[in-house]
């Protein structure tokens, strides 16, 4: 029941997230853009929560990025939440604390900020038989699957064995650029 | 070639980009634009939030001598990692193009501004503000600043106004936002500021918010909220508002209220406490007396109209009262009568008593400006307190009655140091010869120096300013043109002999009526201190250079103040004055019970709450075990309250209506407040892409019924007019907030959609701070 989606609603959302992308918050005609320039196109910098790349449907954020995310035949997918709840915060309870909407394309005054990029180089592994370590940030993204498994997933980042679901056990978050020195 | 860049050429090598063909490609054009970098290239410091007074704990991301990203600190006590949206963008505030980068002066011919340098500009501040002393007094010199100066900022003011000129015509922004806190705390304890912590969030059970758009004013604090209800199911939110919020949303309870008769609704709560003997009466023998003050409606007035609109000096006077006069005043508000001035259930009114009665929970009571910008928001601060003191629920974990703060800085730089037309350090007053030689002592002045009777406070320093009364007057980090009450009053006409600094980081609607704009160094651009809502005192340091010639602003009063020969306040190099100032405010708090933690301490940490005795932080304020200067073996001690014999005061207030209200000709209430996205005057967030973009203008919410009736629909052009003012905006029907029939809701963000020129510079009677929440309005389609 929960992945029977009404398809009169799946075509209208898909009409919606197709008339706000060409609203100009991603510029550039698809095919010139690729993953890494649309991520970024959504986010002010790297490690920034990204803003939400349709019109508001008036509906709660949960119904689509649930637990496991929505295929949008046509579209493409809403992905689940990689946020946990973490200790002493209900991060996930107020998604539009830190998501906003875009109402328009204009700016109030041009900015001359250039923010951190997305680092696109592989996580370092000691051998090609190592785990290779996690090349980001966690904080807020401790939900692992969300990304690197499932539809989501893009195939570069997916990951081969998720039914080990403690990822962190392996793969350790890289937290500084210098070697332990003595 | 050292060891890192060798690190980060084998890893472009060895790291061949692990995405499809166009992210290779963009992966290479990354690698061209910022070499490559990774979260653990950049170079992190610590700072608060530029924001609000939740002061937040960021990291904050340096790479080639810009801000580049930020990220939630994971190690602040505070928000534990997690920002709202505006955190998150942090770093983008700083890099509008439009920042201001050097000095300059009005054109001789009144249009537009040329630059000069900063010894120019010095230099012409020194000399008018040394000829307007010379030929019109003290009284005629005046400063302007806010709850976003760092304390540095604040304590270069006060001590160049105060102890130099010998002027008290010093004030802040924060009179319009927190001086009915101030006023509460003071009448109640005779000391300011709240004694719970945000611990009191998790440790509570039941959470009371007055007029508090928690969710989007305070979203972080709401969190950790949210998460004690997660993790508590039995733990609930009661929303008691005048519009259906998204805080609403999360609320077990939502109590809807007419404007300005939360007075009712609170006497009405303690009518049931008293008349069903829920009161902790042991709590009350040991802790409590009870007082009164001047309650004649005709004595007291708003502050608005005839000979008030001018000057408005209302002084309470108090009286002796006891427990058997407040139950004979309380006769007043049986739930009938409090159910028909306030429009809530009479059953909603007993679940709050119940609520407030029960033993077994822990209740935590907070507010804001809904509270606090109202004509009796002092009496209202007094009432919520009254509720806490008299169920003894107060200074224990989860039971607090808890204000909360709008400005980074409200309670560090203008409550603590005391950047007030009367005020001084550590609560310290200028009408107490006592205060006075005390300061005079640690500034090493002569005794006398600091005058005793008290400059104007804000709304009436503007309008001695519109008057001519005051003829020069610096402003810095507040944009007042977009943010003061009854704005047209305090329009400038050409060559109306005044002679107005703004110190700011973008032009804004107050530099555009400045003759000498000063650009200033912004948030991590410079080393700072603030304080937050729950007495946590931080420090960061300055972590990139300012743009173009932008100072900061302590450093430009400094600047000024050697060049009127008062160089001998400052005798601290130029280029390491912080930690020598700090040390010097730090000893007016010392053995005060708000003594702040050493400067050293302050790096270290990631902030401490005062009072600090012995290295060690105090979570709770006037309990045993807790606070250092307690001495009881257990209970509460309200040691700073001299002269109620070391008690706290339960005042009775009486409800009186709001000033103007909706009647034939204007049938609505016109409210304003604030959105998630922008913060304050939005001179900061509307540079913002990400922000601007979710909110770009300011907008009317219509309730939905009243939209049918007048033909009007979200997105529709409709015009809001009151007694003072008139206004295109679009309409919104039933968006996040959802206003009750009858009533409007604009924000105050939007320059170029100034709600302040409607709202009414009508104010509270004892903090003189605006009630920005009530006035009445009529609106049309356009």
């Amino acid at each position: 029941m929960r992945r029977s989606v009404n398809r009169a609603l799946l075509a209208a959302l898909a009409a919606a997230l197709e008339a706000c992308s060409g609203g100009g918050a991603e510029e550039g005609p698809p095919a010139a853009r690729s993953p890494a320039t649309v991520r970024a196109a959504r986010r002010a910098f790297d490690g920034a929560p990204p803003v939400i790349p349709h019109a508001p449907f008036g509906m709660a954020c949960s119904s689509c990025h649930g637990a496991s995310g929505v295929q949008v035949e046509g579209v493409g997918y809403a992905p689940p939440s990689p946020h946990e709840a973490t200790a002493g915060l209900g991060a996930s309870a107020r998604c539009l604390q830190c998501h906003v909407f875009r109402e328009t394309a204009a700016v109030f005054v041009a900015s001359a900020f250039e923010g951190l990029r997305q680092d696109l180089r592989r996580g370092r592994r000691l051998n090609p038989l190592a785990p290779p370590v996690i090349p980001h940030q966690t904080l807020l993204r401790e939900n692992c699957a969300a990304c690197h498994t499932g539809p989501a997933a893009r195939e570069e980042i997916r990951c081969t064995h998720p039914e080990r679901v403690r990822c962190t056990q392996c793969h350790v978050a890289v937290q500084a650029s210098e070697e332990f020195l003595r | 070639m050292n060891r890192r860049t060798f690190l980060r050429a084998a890893g472009a090598l060895a790291g061949i980009a692990a995405f499809s063909c166009e992210d290779r490609r963009e992966a290479r054009r990354i690698e061209g634009a910022l070499g490559g970098l990774s979260h653990v290239d950049l170079k992190w410091g610590k700072a608060p939030c530029r924001y609000c007074g939740t002061g937040c704990g960021v990291e904050v991301g340096v790479h080639g001598g810009k801000v580049v990203a930020v990220r939630g600190d994971a190690a602040s006590p505070v928000n534990r990692g997690l920002l709202c949206v505006k955190g998150y963008h942090l770093p983008a505030m700083l890099y509008g193009k439009d920042r201001l980068l050097h000095p300059m002066r009005r054109n001789p011919d009144g249009k537009g501004f040329a630059r000069i340098s900063w010894d120019e500009a010095l230099d012409l501040i020194a000399a008018r503000f040394g000829e307007t002393l010379k030929a019109h007094g003290p009284e005629a010199v005046a400063i302007y600043g806010s709850g976003q100066w760092t304390v540095f900022d604040g304590y270069a003011a006060l001590k160049w106004f105060k102890g130099g000129l010998r002027s008290n015509q010093i004030e802040a922004n924060a009179r319009l936002c927190m001086a009915s806190a101030v006023m509460g705390f003071m009448t109640q304890f005779q000391s300011d500021e709240p004694m719970g912590c945000y611990e009191d969030l998790e440790a509570g059970d039941d959470f009371v918010l007055w007029g508090n758009n928690m969710a989007e004013m305070h979203p972080v604090l709401f969190s950790r909220i949210l998460e004690r209800k997660r993790t508590s199911p039995g733990s609930r939110i009661v929303d008691i508002a005048t519009r259906h919020t998204p805080t609403s949303d999360h609320a077990d309870l939502y109590v809807e209220i007419r404007p300005g008769t939360d007075l009712a609704l609170a006497n009405g709560i303690l009518h049931l406490l008293v008349s069903e003997g829920r009161v902790d009466e042991g709590f009350v023998k040991e802790n409590v007396v009870f007082r009164r003050g001047i309650e004649d409606l005709e004595r007291i007035g708003y502050g608005a109209a005839g000979a008030q609109a001018e000057r408005y000096a209302f002084q309470d006077a108090a009286r002796d009262s006891s427990l058997d006069d407040l139950k004979a005043f309380l006769a007043d508000y049986a739930p009938a009568r409090a159910s028909a001035i306030t429009g809530v259930p009479e059953a909603q009114i007993r679940a709050l008593a119940d609520l407030y009665g029960d033993p077994k929970r822990g209740t935590v009571s907070l507010w804001c400006m809904g509270v606090n910008q109202h004509v009796r928001g002092t009496w209202m601060n007094n009432l919520i307190t009254d509720l806490h003191l008299l169920t003894g629920k107060i200074s224990r974990p989860g039971n607090n009655p808890f204000s909360l703060t709008g400005q980074p800085s409200a309670c560090g730089t203008v409550r603590e140091v005391g950047t007030l037309a009367n005020r001084l350090p550590a609560d310290g007053v200028v009408t107490s010869k006592e205060h006075r030689s005390k300061v005079e002592a640690v500034w090493g002045l002569p005794e006398g120096t600091i005058p005793e009777k008290p400059g104007h406070h804000t709304v009436d320093m503007f309008r001695a300013l519109a008057r001519g009364e005051i003829r020069a007057m610096w402003i810095q980090v507040t944009n007042p043109m977009v943010s003061l009450p009854n704005l047209s009053r305090f329009e400038r006409k050409p060559g109306d002999g005044r002679f107005i600094v703004v110190s700011d980081i973008y032009p804004t609607p107050t530099t555009d009526i400045a003759d000498v704009i000063l650009p200033s160094a912004a948030w991590v651009e410079r080393e700072g201190v603030f304080g937050n809502t729950e007495r946590r005192t931080q420090q960061w340091d300055k972590l990139v250079e300012p743009p173009g010639e932008a100072r900061e602003d302590a450093l430009q009063i400094i600047q000024v103040a050697k060049r009127m020969g008062l160089g001998h306040l400052f005798p601290w190099p130029e280029d390491a004055f912080h930690e020598p100032l700090f040390e010097e405010y730090r000893k007016l708090t010392l053995g005060t019970g708000k003594d702040l933690a050493s400067y050293e301490d302050l790096r270290r940490t990631r902030g401490m709450l005062w009072p600090v005795v012995d290295g060690k932080e105090t979570r709770y304020r006037y309990a045993a075990g807790h606070d250092p200067y307690v001495k009881k073996p257990k209970g509460v001690h309200f040691y700073k309250a001299k002269g109620y014999g070391e008690k706290a005061a339960v005042w009775l207030r009486p409800y009186h209506p709001p000033a103007e209200s909706p009647d034939a000709e204007y049938p609505f209430w016109l409210s304003t407040g604030r959105v998630l996205e922008h913060w304050h005057t939005g001179s900061m967030t509307r540079r913002v892409k990400e922000l601007h973009q979710a909110v770009p203008a300011a907008y009317v919410e219509v309730n939905r019924a009243d939209a049918l009736e007048l033909g009007i629909r979200t997105g529709d052009l409709v015009r809001v007019e009151t007694r003072r003012g008139s206004l295109e905006l679009r309409a919104q029907v039933d968006g996040r907030g959802k206003t009750p029939k009858g009533s409007l809701f604009v924000a105050f963000f939007d320059e170029k959609r100034l709600v302040n020129r409607l709202t009414l510079d009508a104010m509270d009677s004892i903090s003189k701070e605006p009630d920005y929440k009530k006035c009445a309005a009529r609106v049309r389609k356009a």
